[in-house]
Formats: structure tokens, sequence, C-alpha cells
């Protein structure tokens, strides 16, 4: 059976790094023939230390990050929402796979990294909660050199700062660029000026008064008709 | 239209939008040369700053982002079906290959698995998207050292090659023929048959190409020995895809990943090379082209019938949760790494791409190389601009 | 030309001039992104070969060109080299905005980095529409501008007068 297999092939893994780590290992997932793992702030480089010697973990993948605030009132359509709103809740073992982010509170921030053993065959993604005032978690550039590059975008995207990194600066983004695009309380623009034309479904006849009244209705016929072409 | 002569807006657009600042500190010796970002032969817009002393350089740092388009904060707007058509425009020549991973998954998320003909059709407009990709690379590597023939061949086989995906899915190279349970519609009646005369002249385009530069005594000597990337160094710095493969390294996602895609169904080779150099990654490349024809043909042989697309609503939700899927793209490594809350769109997409790992390896491989071997080593190392600005 | 200063051109030399002129256009390709692909297989694919327009490829910079053809998404950051370049062409010169990126923002245009349009940096003649234009649409582009050309009056370009677009 494929859970067995799985089990068979990751349980393993986690079991070494459990090891490894001890208490600052708080959260993991194995599902879907992949393995997440989160840790502490302070154990992210041991971790990633971990993969590498205990796991065989040698191609490094990428890092980003993820912003969990779900709350931001933007004039773009929040197509993410499902409706009606799902109960929040942090849930019991998981690794913040499903979690409403707080405003302002702690665990809005998360950092993900991807490592991969090309023995093996087989990738791990490592998660670390950040502080939401101050962002910052080592750099993992002094064990794999290709974290440069993605720190530096995760920098730039998130406004995450990395102890120990040769030189965070811009790597995507003109040099006077204000703000950090990725986080959720960064608008587009655009979408705030004007409201994306393809949700009024329906135009008015020659002669009604026009208007947005199917609006808002309209986005879930307008999704309709989006799936429906799918 | 105004007169073209007048410079009044010069002074507000380079304030407004400048360009990355490098920080160069200013040394008596060297030379600061700056190539790009416009410059045929990097292949679009990016820019690497070198500096060097005499004709070789002593640092090298690309300036990448003049593609930069916002994929991932685009994608938090958009819904599923929305982001497929985006997604195909991120590596614009591997056309269908992007959106695979990105469907399956939005798939793996849902728990819907496409019916086996839509697997492996999939199957065949991937490689299909591979062949669009990589013949572009056989010839146009031979215009970077010189040699101005192979890429009129390269741009004439591709067109079959083209035609052929236009048939089906109606873009040349922007398809959008992916859907979440299975394909937009049904391949055209006779397609089969044409794809196989097609493949008949990628192969004879190898062949040539095989001819015309494998065998060239210039090219041999500009590009063997160019470049090195150790096995290590490679898989350090994420290099995947033909790169990877020809520093040794024998990983393939098609074979080695868990993909409900159809290689498994043919009998096929991964190509790997010893040497690391420009010359290995141009050969595995060649190689690669060759199998993608005969799993084409293979695959053609034993397409199953059957639905083209699951049951799936006509408004799609994808169930909470989080889902990392990887393909061997033409380029690489490519995977999405989708965030879900149970809405029309993902919360989070991170798309990965290949070619900013390959060319995140460039600080460390140019330094002691001279000016002609730079070339040699972009245009071997193969990236697309979009896959690396995204 | 003292002619063309003075404002003072007869018919028949502006024909020939313009003629001559049309069909010899310089293009400098700017291929940004996808569109700049459908563009090379304008230029270099020999089924759209642009040369029998008499559009030559490839100068050696883009001070020996008379037309650029933008071709892709406009970044933020891509806007001072593009007016950079535009700038260095001599004059006469035109400009094609090919593709959808290009003439609005296209599929981006929410995007935090894209200029929605080069017309915003750039004065364009003509707009080839498409994501990406097929390699016939951008000849009928050029062709377009060919037309415009040849009504073109070369001494209003000489006195600065904004140049009309002719029947």
């Amino acid at each position: 059976m494929e859970a067995t297999a799985v089990d068979e092939r990751r349980q393993p893994w986690l079991d070494a790094l459990r090891d490894a780590l001890g208490d600052a290992l708080v959260g993991h997932e194995i599902a879907g023939a992949d393995i997440w793992v989160r840790v502490e702030r302070t154990a992210w480089r041991r971790a990633a230390q971990a993969c590498r010697d205990r796991l065989g973990c040698d191609y490094f993948c990428f890092i980003s990050g993820l912003d969990w605030k779900s709350d931001v009132d933007l004039a773009g359509e929040k197509v993410w929402d499902p409706a009606p709103p799902v109960s929040s809740g942090a849930e019991a073992a998981g690794d913040g796979r499903y979690q409403t982010g707080v405003a302002g509170g702690e665990d809005r921030f998360q950092v993900m990294a991807r490592l991969f053993s090309t023995k093996e065959k087989m990738g791990i993604t490592l998660k670390a909660d950040l502080d939401a005032e101050d962002p910052r978690i080592e750099s993992l550039v002094p064990l794999f050199r290709g974290a440069d590059w993605h720190e530096r975008e995760t920098w730039e995207m998130f406004g995450f700062t990395f102890d120990g990194h040769p030189g965070l600066r811009h790597i995507y983004l003109p040099g006077e660029f204000e703000g950090y695009p990725l986080r959720k309380d960064f608008p587009l623009l655009a979408r705030e000026v004007k409201p994306w034309p393809g949700l009024v479904d329906v135009e008015a006849m020659p002669g009604e008064p026009e208007g947005g009244a199917e609006g808002a209705e309209a986005e879930g016929a307008q999704a309709e008709g989006e799936g429906g072409e799918g | 239209m105004a007169a073209v002569t007048e410079y009044q807006k010069a002074a507000y657009i380079a304030g407004q939008a400048a360009d990355a600042r490098v920080n160069i500190e200013l040394e008596a010796e060297g030379m600061t040369l700056n190539i790009g970002p416009q410059h045929p032969a990097t292949h679009g817009t990016l820019r690497i700053v070198v500096r060097l002393d005499g004709e070789q350089v002593i640092w090298a740092e690309p300036v990448c982002g003049y593609m930069h388009r916002g994929y991932e904060k685009l994608s938090e707007v958009r819904t599923y079906p929305q982001i497929t058509t985006l997604v195909n425009r991120i590596d614009w020549l591997g056309s269908f290959a992007n959106e695979v991973p990105f469907i399956l998954a939005s798939e793996k998320l849902m728990g819907v698995e496409a019916p086996p003909r839509a697997q492996w059709i999939r199957t065949i407009l991937f490689e299909m998207g591979r062949l669009g990709n990589i013949t572009l690379f056989l010839g146009e590597m031979g215009v970077q050292l010189g040699a101005l023939t192979p890429v009129f061949y390269a741009f004439r086989d591709r067109e079959h090659v083209l035609n052929l995906i236009e048939a089906a899915t109606g873009g040349r190279f922007h398809p959008n023929y992916d859907r979440i349970g299975g394909l937009k519609e049904d391949l055209p009646k006779g397609w089969g048959t044409e794809v196989k005369g097609a493949m008949t002249r990628v192969r004879g385009f190898c062949d040539e190409m095989e001819e015309l530069l494998l065998g060239n005594e210039i090219f041999e000597t500009r590009s063997r020995g160019i470049g090195v990337i150790p096995a290590a160094m490679a898989a350090e710095y994420g290099l995947s895809g033909a790169n990877i493969r020809a520093s040794g390294v024998d990983w393939d996602i098609r074979r080695d990943g868990d993909s409900p895609l159809a290689w498994k169904h043919c009998d096929w080779k991964v190509w790997t090379h010893p040497d690391g150099d420009s010359f290995a990654r141009y050969w595995v490349r060649l190689q690669e082209v060759r199998e993608a024809t005969r799993i084409i043909d293979q695959l053609l042989d034993g397409l199953p019938s059957g639905p083209i697309q699951a049951k799936v609503p006509r408004i799609i939700k994808v169930p909470a949760g989080e889902a990392w899927v990887h393909t061997d793209n033409p380029l690489g490594e490519m995977g999405y790494y989708v965030v879900s809350k149970g809405g029309l769109g993902p919360f989070r997409t991170k798309i990965r791409t290949p070619s900013f790992s390959n060319i995140s390896i460039l600080p460390w491989l140019l330094k002691g190389v001279y000016v002609p071997d730079v070339i040699t080593i972009l245009s071997s190392l193969y990236f697309i601009l979009g896959d690396i600005d995204r | 030309m003292g002619l063309a200063d003075s404002g003072r051109m007869p018919k028949p030399l502006t024909q020939l001039l313009n003629t001559a002129r049309k069909y010899s256009l310089w293009i400098y390709q700017w291929g940004l992104a996808c569109c700049g692909l459908e563009l090379g297989a304008a230029i270099g694919s020999p089924r759209y070969d642009v040369m029998r327009l008499g559009v030559i490829p490839f100068p050696s910079g883009a001070r020996q060109a008379d037309l650029v053809v933008i071709a892709g998404t406009v970044t933020d950051k891509m806007a001072p080299p593009i007016r950079r370049l535009y700038e260095q062409m001599p004059d006469p010169k035109y400009v094609i905005s090919m593709g959808s990126c290009s003439n609005c923002g296209g599929p981006y245009w929410d995007s935090y980095s894209v200029t929605k349009g080069v017309d915003q940096i750039i004065p364009v003649d003509v707009y080839v529409p498409g994501c990406p234009p097929r390699p016939e649409a951008l000849l009928e582009g050029i062709v377009l501008l060919q037309q415009r050309i040849q009504q073109e009056d070369m001494a209003a370009r000489w006195r600065g007068d904004p140049i009309v677009v002719g029947a």
C-alpha cells in the first residue's frame, strides 16, 4: 500500500532528524509521498546540516517564505479565500500546514526550504516560524552555496533578514523599490485603482442603465464561466 | 504623435526606475565590462557585470530582474485556470511543460487523477515542449560560438513541432491546454501520424547538428574543458536537468520521481556525461532530444483511448493543504509549491524555476575565464530569462 | 538636405524618397520575452522571411537602425535601457510595439514591476496585438508601417511637427 511504502522510506528520515535535533523539531508531517519538518528558529542551520550530513541531502532546491496573514482589506478579489470561511485554529500535531495567520501576532511569517538527495531521490521541506516584527534567521549559505540567491530573493520579497549572508541586496527589483511585494499587505495598485473589468459578467442591454448591480454576484458567475471552460 | 527629439522624460525615467546598483568598489586596475541587458548573447535581458584583468574575468556578477513580472504575487489574485494561462509564459519555449507541475500539484491537493489518455497526451506534449525548447538551444549555441548556419536549421525544424502543438492546442507556444483533471479537448484526427513525420524530421535535424557542430574542430576546441562544473558543486548550487546530468549525476525526475505521467510506460534512457564541461552539456541535450523523439513515438503507438477529463466540478475549489510537485522540464527541475486554503485560487504559489539556480553558479564559474569563453559558458548553461526572473 | 529643412519638398521627390526608405528599413530587434521568439521566427526562419519586405535584420548596433520592434514585457527595471537605446537611434526612426505586454501591459497588467505599455516611455507607430502575435501578424504590422512611411511628409519630421497618420 502506498502509505506504508511512503512511511518506510521517509520515516527513517524523520527519526534521524529527531535524533539529531531533539526538542528543536516542533512539527512534522508525512503525507502524499512527501515529508515536512518544522524546527525552532534557532535550530535552522543545525537542521539543514543534519539533512545534509545525515540524510544525504546534497541538492539545494529553494528557500522561500510564507506569509499567513489573511485578513487584509485590499480591493483585489480574494480568490484564495473559501466562502464560507473555514474555521481557523491551529492544528494539533501539524506543522503549520493550515494555519490562519494572526494579524501582527506570532507565526505570521515562516521561512521554508526544500532540500533533496540525488542519491536517495527524495526531498524534504523544512520550515521555521519567524518573529513578525523582526523576521530574521540564520543563513544557509555556509552549508549550501546555492542559498545565496534564494535568500536574497526571499529578503527582497518578504523582508526576512538572513544572518550570515554575504550581502543581502536586491536581485529582482530596482534599487529604489519600496516595500516587500510578497507580503499580504502589499497591494497590487492596478487592482486597487480599478477593479478587474472581467468581474462584470453581463453587459447591460441598450437602453437599460449600466452598472455594477451584478458586479459582486458576478464574481461567482464569472468564476463559473472560467471553470466551465476548463 | 509628438516629435521624437524631446528629452524631457529622460530624467524622470532615470529617477523612477533605475537599474539595480551593483556594489562595485573602484579599483585601480581591471576594467569593468557590462554585458547586457540588451546583447545578442544573453538570450534576453540578462546583464552580467564582469571585471576584467586583460582578457580574464576576475569577478562576475549577473544582474537579473529585467524580466521580473511578479508571478508569485499575481498568482495570489488569480483563480487556478487563470494561473494556468499565465504560467506557460515562464519558460516561454518549453510551453506545455510549465503548466504540468502546477496542474499536478492542484490535482494532488484535490485528490483527482486524470484519466490515462490525458496523462499520455500530457506526456507527449511535454516532450514536444522539450523539443521546441532544446532544438533552439542546439542551433543557438552554434551562433554564440560563431557558427551561423545551425540556428536557421533550428528555426526551420522547430516549425514542424510548433505547427503540431498548434494543431492540437491552438497556440504555437502558449498552449494553455492543461486543465485540472485532464485536458481541454481531445486531439485532432490524424495528429499522431503527422507527429511521427515530424519526429523523423527532428531526428534528421539532430543528425545534422551532430555533423555540423559536434564533429567540428572549432566547436570542440571552444567548448571542451570550458566551464567545468564538478558534480558536488552542481548539486550545491541547485543545477538541474541536463546541466547536472552533464556533470555525471544520474538523476532524472521523469524516471525517479513518482509522476503520474506516462514516462514509465515506455522504454527510454537517461543520458549522462562525466566531463561537466560545455561540450558535455551540448552533447547531453542532443541525446535528450533524440530520446524525446523516441519517447513520443512509443507513446503514440500505445496511446490509450478513453475520456480526456476526469469528473471535476465546474467551479474548481481546491481543498486546503500544501503540495509540492516537480518535473524534469527542458531547462531543469521546475516545481510548484502550492498552498491552498480551499478557495478558487491558491493562497501562495512558490515557483521554483531551474534557470534561477543555473545562473547562480556564474559568479563562481566565471572566475578566471577568458571573455569569449564567458559566452560559451552562458550559452551552454542555457537559461530562459522568463525562467530566471519569473 | 536643404529642401527638407526649409519645408519645400516637391511631391515626386518625397514619394521617391519615401519609397526608398520604406523598402530599406534596418530593424533593431529587441526581443525581450516570448514575443521575441516570434520575432526571431519572423526574422530568422525561412518560412516567415522578413527580408522579402526589404527589412534587414541584425544591424551592428542601435545607431545604425531605423526600426525597433519592442517584443515582450517591459518591466520598470528595463525601461531606462529601452529609453537609452531608443535615443541612440538616429532620426527618422520608427517603433513597432509587438505583443500585448508592450502594448498595454498584457496579462501582467496588475503586476508591481511591469510598465503598462512601452508607449509610456517611447512613442509607438504600430501596435501589433497578440500573445504572442504570429509572425505573419508582425509582418502585417511592418507592411502597415511601410504604408505609413509612404504617406509621410519628411519635412514635417524635420520641423518637429506632430506626425499625422495618412489615409
